[in-house]
């Protein structure tokens, strides 16, 4: 029987890495914060490619 | 004997380089920006209030900025156009304006005031992207081959596309739908736009415009404008028979209505003016006046009128009346209205300077209205009128417009849609296609030949072959290569001028006899009489001379017509022109020494038009040249030649080899199909997020080009790759154009290409505080991984890049509150899942995810890659209008091969030449076989390019078959094949039609909710329909069980109670009507039979049911 539950709402989400579309630098950004990177300003960002194993068929 | 000049191509090479292949869209933008916006201030620069004579608010030098985009917290900063895709932004600047204006008293002035922002055309003097190197453009993330000309309006591209239109301010001779023949002049000046018409009816002739209840006799319209005796009337239209003929009855109709002075010809009209409403006693001075006004600003109103002085008027409208009456004995005097001459072309420009004169009128209209209402009023602070400026009129104004399309300007009661276009981005060639496309005005739905065909005067304007096919054939085209599309110039003052010096007299110094006689020629400038003269051709000589000269800008034309015996000079903007290289005295300007040095860099293109041995030629100057198609034809008359021959197509056309072996409408297919050729958009391609993207992944530069693919980039961005075919049949699975693919080619990466589609989703921020959020993945207890749907997210809520998604996974796990008014602060804070699904047959792969915020909400953009190898039915072409569907993917093993082992990629079956005529597509075979044999590419431009004999040699030269046929082996049993096969490289196009886009089955599935039949269309996994057709078929065999089992028991089947007594629905076995249930029965039938009953029922109209049994 398989069961469904919701992640904890205050478990603290974990911050990703977001890459800057103009100065290619990481930024760790959590939900809610603003978008914009900390070395050049710049207000587009880009997720980094996974470390998951893909397998491509 | 005239020398050959070398190269002419590079010259159109070079045009298109240093002007740009679009210019047209961005010079009339920055026309536009640089005098219209300005001239639009200028015009209506000043308010004032009714309510205070002192207070007035003057806009002075406008100034438009760079394009900038305001980060919110009143931060602006300048941006660059990929980032106004990206962020659904538009592309705009600011619009400063000086402004002076009066505050309790004091005069005060603000410098550098932003009333508006203005959407900004790429690659205009105010983009960013100007003049920029090829490295500045990349670091922009902007492709360097990017036409420009468009708009980027919230992230969306939108383009103004060219609209053609009648030439305004021409005398124009013709019948009327009613065979009536007519003179009809459309005035239009800056603020008016008025139709005259003059109509020969029942032997008279009338003058008719809109604002006139009826007709006015001719001879008392010329008595109102102050011609009163009948004799001048009569010498002013002419004294020959034919006219005293047709004048005669006139005058006796005038005489008949006693009609002699001009005040009683103005009461006349006066009586006859649309909407007045005056009482008797000042009657008769206000229709005067109302009369003059209406005879100096609405009739004709581009001739200018000074103090009631209506010469001109007469003596234009008299003219008018000599061509009507001479086009009444002699048919051939008769305009037509498709000639290219009286047609001009509207330009962005011109539609943005009519919606912002619109504008600019209604914002200051608005400060008016603002500063009447609060000026009377006694406040604490005085009357500030900068703080009611608003910046966002003109922005909605201008952005709206440009999205939707919708021009709605109320002043000229213009109401247009569609006048934007997406910029549709499937190619490169679809893209560039665009910016060179013209709309016609016309409808679609008359069925008049006229304006769809092709006239002679539009020769080398615009492209033959490129026209859609269906409804808008011919009435959408295309402007060919070297066309260029004049903006309004600046010079008309220095022309005038000109002209008087160079001898022409103002027809006022004539007696209005003199004005007919055979060596009087007219001067029209731009519609307008600007005086006679009787040297006509030393006079266009010398004009012409002082334009080679450069007195004047090189666009303006001038132009002898020998039957309305006039000469015409236009410096308007919309018309179309072309560069000639200038022959005089039998010999062209232009030497090979000229075409050396521009080799050499020595000099530009811009040089040779500046020493005038290459002119602008437009379509009525064209009347007057005799132009040589080489140096071959050239003979002493001979007034301008040829640069290139094949530079009469378009951008679409030149893309094809050898255009001129092929039967027209082939090439006319390839044109459309080109654009739907699937290749590299744009060297940008990986950077943009578009709702759908198509890409060929190995794409191919064509082995046979013309001379005009380098010219267009098309083999920087190519749509397609050299196959190497054998035409024969193979199979049974090539019938009806279907083409053989060679498996082993396919995986080579023959055709291999994907589609890039995104997804987006806005966060946002609500009035209770409130603000959209993305939930984590929900991991399974049992298994500890994430459920099925939420497989693809990671633990930011977003799908993981390169992750395959497939069916019904979410991609985006948006999660939006349960309350949102500001009503509700405070009260449920709970969140409602509205998660993004990804929805297809075949799984895609994340290619890139896009954060980041607009001015009021977070943006995330997805964009979702799918692989697209070449199936069963995916639609490929070669660029000559020959389409087919994949057949069949044979194994290589099983595929033909020669001697040496070379496979065909693909097979053609030889049926589809015979009836198409594309012979263009044999020699392109046989040029490209070739030229893999010398390592070359091989010319195939049109009207030149290599000859089949010189082809044909090469290939002897290399131990090949002189005709390019070959010994094939079959792949099956290994025997050569008992014919010789016409085998060799074409360039193939893989067209966005596949197989995985519109595949398509359903068993059961979803209905619609209110007839509960099953759904239509694909997107909705609808059912498959049996229509009328397939009913009727159904019908006439008989089949009548499986009619019902198909329309209905498979359908929308119900099951009713029906009472056999009354006839009306009954519910849960018991009828209410007859208060009885052993009556009631149980019948199926269609759920839309029922909710017509009831829904005619709710109509008060009882339909009842007669049942009887089955089967009895």
């Amino acid at each position: 029987m398989i069961t469904e539950t919701e992640t904890p709402d205050d478990a603290p989400k974990k911050a990703l890495i977001y890459i800057c579309g103009a100065c290619q630098a990481e930024n760790e950004m959590k939900p809610k914060d603003p978008i914009r990177c900390r070395e050049c300003g710049y207000r587009i960002m880009y997720k980094k490619r996974t470390k998951r194993c893909i397998l491509l068929k | 004997m005239v020398e050959v000049l070398r190269d002419k191509e590079f010259l159109v090479k070079e045009y298109l380089e240093t002007r740009g292949l679009y210019s047209h869209h961005i010079n009339s933008f920055n026309a536009f920006i640089d005098s219209d916006l300005k001239k639009i201030i200028q015009q209506n620069h000043s308010v004032r209030s009714d309510a205070d004579p002192n207070f007035y608010l003057h806009f002075k030098n406008v100034t438009v900025g760079h394009p900038q985009v305001d980060d919110g917290f009143n931060v602006t900063r300048n941006v660059t156009p990929q980032e106004c895709r990206l962020r659904d932004l538009t592309y705009c600047a600011p619009i400063y304006v000086d402004i002076e204006y009066v505050k309790s008293g004091m005069k005060y002035l603000r410098k550098g005031f932003i009333i508006g922002r203005l959407p900004i055309m790429l690659r205009s003097n105010r983009c960013c992207l100007y003049q920029k190197s090829d490295a500045e453009l990349a670091k922009m993330k902007e492709c360097i081959y990017d036409s420009g000309g468009y708009f980027i309006v919230k992230g969306t591209e939108k383009v103004i596309l060219m609209q053609e239109q009648p030439a305004k301010n021409k005398i124009l001779v013709e019948k009327d739908s009613n065979g009536v023949p007519t003179v009809q002049v459309m005035s239009s000046t800056v603020d008016k736009k008025s139709k005259t018409n003059i109509i020969f009816k029942k032997n008279l002739i009338y003058v008719c415009h809109n604002a006139l209840e009826e007709n006015i006799p001719f001879v008392i319209f010329m008595k109102a404008l102050g011609v009163c005796s009948d004799q001048l009337i009569l010498q002013m239209v002419g004294t020959e028979f034919a006219i005293m003929n047709q004048m005669y009855p006139c005058f006796l109709e005038s005489s008949k209505l006693n009609i002699y002075t001009q005040k009683q010809a103005l009461r006349f009209i006066g009586d006859r003016i649309k909407k007045m409403g005056f009482t008797s006693e000042d009657y008769d001075s206000r229709v005067i006046t109302e009369v003059h006004d209406f005879l100096s600003t609405v009739i004709l109103a581009h001739i200018p009128v000074t103090n009631t002085n209506y010469h001109m008027k007469a003596i234009y409208t008299s003219i008018m009346v000599r061509r009507l009456i001479f086009s009444l004995s002699n048919p051939d005097l008769f305009d037509s209205k498709d000639y290219y001459g009286n047609k001009c072309l509207d330009l962005p420009g011109s539609f943005l300077s009519l919606l912002f004169d619109d504008t600019f009128k209604r914002f200051t209209f608005e400060l008016k209205s603002v500063a009447d209402k609060n000026i009377p009023k006694v406040k604490a602070t005085p009357f500030d009128i900068i703080k009611y400026i608003r910046t966002d009129t003109i922005t909605n104004a201008l952005v709206f417009a440009i999205q939707t399309g919708n021009w709605s300007i109320k002043r000229f009661r213009m109401e247009r849609h569609g006048v934007t276009q997406v910029l549709t981005r499937l190619s490169y060639l679809s893209a560039i296609g665009m910016m060179t496309r013209v709309n016609s005005q016309f409808e679609k739905s008359r069925k008049v030949s006229g304006p769809r065909s092709l006239q002679p005067s539009q020769f080398g304007m615009l492209c033959p072959s490129d026209t859609p096919e269906g409804e808008a054939c011919g009435l959408i085209k295309n402007i060919s290569l070297l066309a260029h599309v004049t903006t309004e110039s600046e010079d008309d003052d220095a022309v005038l001028q000109l002209a008087l010096d160079l001898g022409v007299e103002p027809v006022g110094l004539y007696s209005v006899n003199d004005l007919h006689e055979d060596y009087m020629y007219l001067i029209i400038f731009n519609g307008n009489i600007i005086g006679s003269t009787n040297k006509c051709i030393d006079f266009v000589e010398k004009f012409r001379r002082c334009r080679r000269k450069g007195i004047f800008s090189k666009f303006i034309s001038i132009y002898i017509s020998e039957r309305h015996k006039c000469i015409y000079i236009n410096s308007g903007d919309g018309r179309l022109c072309r560069p000639y290289i200038v022959v005089e005295n039998g010999q062209p300007l232009l030497t090979n020494d000229h075409i050396d040095d521009l080799k050499r860099g020595y000099c530009t293109f811009q040089d040779f038009i500046d020493q005038s041995l290459i002119e602008f030629i437009d379509v009525d100057e064209e009347n007057n040249c005799l132009i040589a198609y080489n140096e071959e034809k050239i003979v002493p008359e001979t007034t301008h030649m040829e640069m290139a021959p094949f530079s009469i197509l378009g951008i679409c056309a030149s893309v094809i080899p050898f255009p001129h072996h092929n039967q027209s409408p082939r090439n006319t297919y390839q044109c459309a199909m080109g654009k739907q050729a699937i290749g590299t958009i744009a060297l940008n391609y990986q950077h943009r997020i578009d709702t759908l993207q198509y890409n060929l992944w190995y794409t191919h530069i064509p082995m046979v080009h013309s001379k005009a693919v380098p010219m267009i980039n098309y083999d920087k961005l190519p749509a397609g790759q050299n196959a190497t075919i054998a035409v024969m049949s193979y199979s049974g699975y090539d019938i009806e154009d279907a083409i053989i693919l060679n498996k082993a080619s396919v995986d080579r990466g023959f055709g291999r290409g994907g589609t890039f589609r995104n997804s987006k989703c806005f966060l946002r921020h609500y009035p209770n505080q409130m603000m959209d959020s993305i939930q984590g993945p929900i991991i399974d207890n049992a298994t500890k991984k994430p459920i099925y749907k939420h497989r693809a997210l990671e633990n930011d809520g977003i799908a993981a890049i390169g992750q395959p998604v497939f069916d019904k996974q979410v991609t985006i796990n948006k999660a939006t509150p349960k309350t949102i008014t500001v009503e509700d602060v405070g009260g449920d804070r709970g969140f409602k899942e509205t998660p993004l699904f990804y929805k297809g047959y075949d799984p895609s792969y994340i290619d890139k995810v896009m954060i980041t915020s607009n001015s009021d909400c977070f943006l995330i953009k997805e964009n979702f890659r799918q692989p697209r190898r070449p199936e069963i039915g995916d639609k490929f072409s070669s660029r000559h209008g020959q389409k087919g569907v994949v057949g069949l993917i044979v194994e290589q093993e099983d595929m033909p091969f020669n001697e040496v082992g070379i496979c065909p990629d693909l097979i053609m079956n030889p049926h589809g030449f015979p009836s198409r005529m594309t012979v263009g597509k044999l020699i392109e075979l046989l040029a490209g076989k070739a030229g893999l044999l010398e390592g070359k590419f091989q010319d195939g431009s049109a009207f030149g390019g290599a000859t089949v004999t010189d082809i044909s040699n090469e290939l002897q030269k290399h131990n090949y078959n002189y005709l390019g046929k070959d010994v094939l082996y079959c792949g099956i049993d290994g025997r050569p094949m008992e014919a010789y096969i016409y085998s060799g490289p074409v360039f193939y196009q893989r067209l966005k039609h596949m197989v995985a886009d519109k595949i398509h089955a359903r068993s059961r599935g979803p209905r619609v909710l209110l007839t509960r039949q099953p759904t239509e269309g694909r997107s909705k996994d609808g059912g498959l329909r049996m229509g009328e057709m397939e009913r009727d078929c159904l019908i006439a065999y008989g089949a009548s069980m499986l009619i019902i089992e198909r329309l209905m028991l498979s359908s929308d089947v119900v099951e009713m109670d029906v009472c056999k007594l009354c006839g009306l629905f009954s519910y849960s076995g018991w009828c209410h009507m007859c208060q009885k249930s052993n009556s009631v029965c149980r019948i199926k039938m269609p759920y839309a039979c029922k909710l017509l009953f009831q829904e005619l029922q709710a109509m008060s109209i009882v339909p009842k049911i007669s049942l009887k049994k089955y089967c009895d």
